[in-house]
């Protein structure tokens, strides 16, 4: 009974052309790359003990640097308020939402344990691509995250992800623009330096 | 036992007095502008809003509307229940931290992962009516027979739904639907936002999905008294939370305004469900 039922629903699958091998190209590529080469270092031995942690932490930001377009994710979590700002403000401001995204990447690289990572095909437009992943947790879930790249002297780079649907820069564009039109935008920075040291100190703890 | 059903009937109702209630405020919040650019705001002096929003985008060069093009437009869902949202956001935060991570903590520490993932399995297994009906109505009949062969397989060689053999043997995922999605898949939107007490995330067109949920819920039918009934779901909250200590608190520290964030969370993930289907 099972086997039947199992038959008719793989031909159901391929009839509706889910079974479809996602041909891989340049961002897909080279976003695999910056992810292998973070889970090899995450699975190392050498970095296994606690009070290696620091180096280690060190070196996957270094890696994932060279994969994220920080200024590019800045402007747009600004959004409409990005143009109004100083040069030197928005240095300040890319250096602000980097440390923040750099303690959110590491808390989703840290705190949970990828089992596998199905990489589901990108699509290209232009200088513009999507990839699309899909990640196996240890407690049986599975997260679909999409990568939006952008092209740059031949690096695809990403400018925002998102996670079950949710976009990460467009989130915090939401709260970013909230406190600016609700407050000002010195407010803003002084949230996100506020938050800068109170997880430094929750980093200590640690 | 007529008695019984009737209290139940009066527990459903509760939620829908509440929302003729705030529909009966709405108007006076401003929410019946129609317009997006202002009703994103609310109730928050949408003029000011409007001269500040307007005036940045005339000083806007060409080149860069262009470029902005590419960016998701502002798609934000209406909030003009923010001030008793965030009253009651901070009662969940509280309740949260003050009695279920407690009590999930402690549920942890005696009982095995394993036995944790296996009652998540069995409550999964036990609303496959939900997930299954809603199918058929979005029209979702790969999702229908997904479910169906879920249910079966899992209900008897996965002793009772503990184990998820249709997964782990079959590749089987789980077709995540709720009448809340199948609202939205017929093209009604989510209205404006809400933060129940307890429940947390929801929608005017969520909260009448999750009554219809519970009417297609075998809980609200196999357990004939109310509190058992409570008892039963608080307890698949307790051992759900089990599984994500941590999550919420990561999600707190990495956001500047936690409120927001998770109402614009819930807003495009549940976008994104009812579009996925």
């Amino acid at each position: 009974m099972v086997r039947i039922l199992r038959l008719f629903f793989s031909t159901l699958l391929l009839f509706c052309g889910i079974v479809s091998p996602a041909f891989s190209g340049e961002p897909q590529d080279q976003l695999r790359q910056t992810t292998d080469k973070v889970l090899a270092i995450l699975s190392d031995p050498a970095f296994k003990s606690p009070d290696k942690a620091k180096v280690r932490r060190e070196l996957i930001l270094r890696t994932v640097d060279e994969r994220f377009d920080w200024e590019e994710m800045a402007r747009r979590s600004l959004g409409r308020h990005w143009l109004q700002r100083s040069p030197e403000e928005k240095q300040e401001f890319i250096r602000l939402f980097k440390d923040l995204l750099e303690r959110v990447y590491m808390d989703k690289v840290e705190g949970y344990s990828w089992n596998k990572i199905i990489y589901e095909g990108e699509q290209i437009d232009g200088n513009y691509a999507t990839v699309r992943v899909k990640v196996f947790t240890s407690k049986d879930q599975t997260i679909q995250v999409e990568y939006r790249t952008r092209k740059r002297e031949n690096q695809w780079l990403i400018y925002d992800f998102l996670v079950e649907g949710v976009g990460v820069v467009s989130n915090y564009r939401t709260q970013f623009n909230d406190i600016i039109v609700k407050s000002s935008y010195q407010e803003l920075i002084k949230r996100l330096k506020t938050k800068a040291t109170q997880d430094g100190m929750d980093e200590k703890k640690k | 036992m007529k008695r019984k059903n009737n209290s139940m009937t009066g527990l459903l109702l509760i939620p829908c007095y509440l929302l003729t209630l705030w529909l009966w405020v709405l108007p006076g919040l401003g929410f019946a502008n129609s317009d997006p650019e202002s009703s994103r705001e609310g109730s928050y002096s949408p003029s000011i809003y409007h001269f500040v929003f307007l005036s940045a985008q005339n000083s806007m060069p060409a080149v860069q509307q262009e470029d902005e093009d590419r960016e998701d437009k502002p798609d934000r869902i209406p909030d003009p229940l923010e001030p008793a949202n965030r009253i009651f956001f901070h009662f969940n935060d509280k309740l949260y931290f003050w009695a279920l991570k407690p009590l999930a903590s402690g549920y942890k520490w005696v009982v095995p992962e394993d036995l944790r993932l296996g009652v998540r399995n069995f409550f999964t297994n036990l609303t496959t009516p939900i997930r299954l009906v809603n199918c058929l109505l979005q029209a979702n009949f790969k999702g229908v027979g997904n479910e169906t062969v879920r249910f079966l397989l899992n209900s008897t060689l996965g002793l009772a739904g503990f184990l998820d053999p249709a997964r782990t043997e079959l590749k089987i995922e789980k077709t995540d639907e709720d009448f809340g999605q199948t609202l939205g898949v017929w093209g009604i939107g989510p209205f404006f936002y809400i933060e129940w007490p307890i429940l947390g995330s929801s929608s005017l067109r969520d909260t009448f999905g999750y009554a219809g949920d519970l009417l297609l819920d075998p809980k609200t039918y196999l357990l004939q008294s109310v509190p058992l009934s409570l008892a039963v779901r608080a307890y698949d909250q307790i051992n759900e939370t089990s599984l994500r200590i941590g999550e919420y608190e990561d999600f707190k520290r990495n956001t500047i305004d936690p409120y927001v964030a998770k109402r614009e969370a819930y807003y495009q993930n549940r976008q994104y469900k009812i579009k996925k289907r």
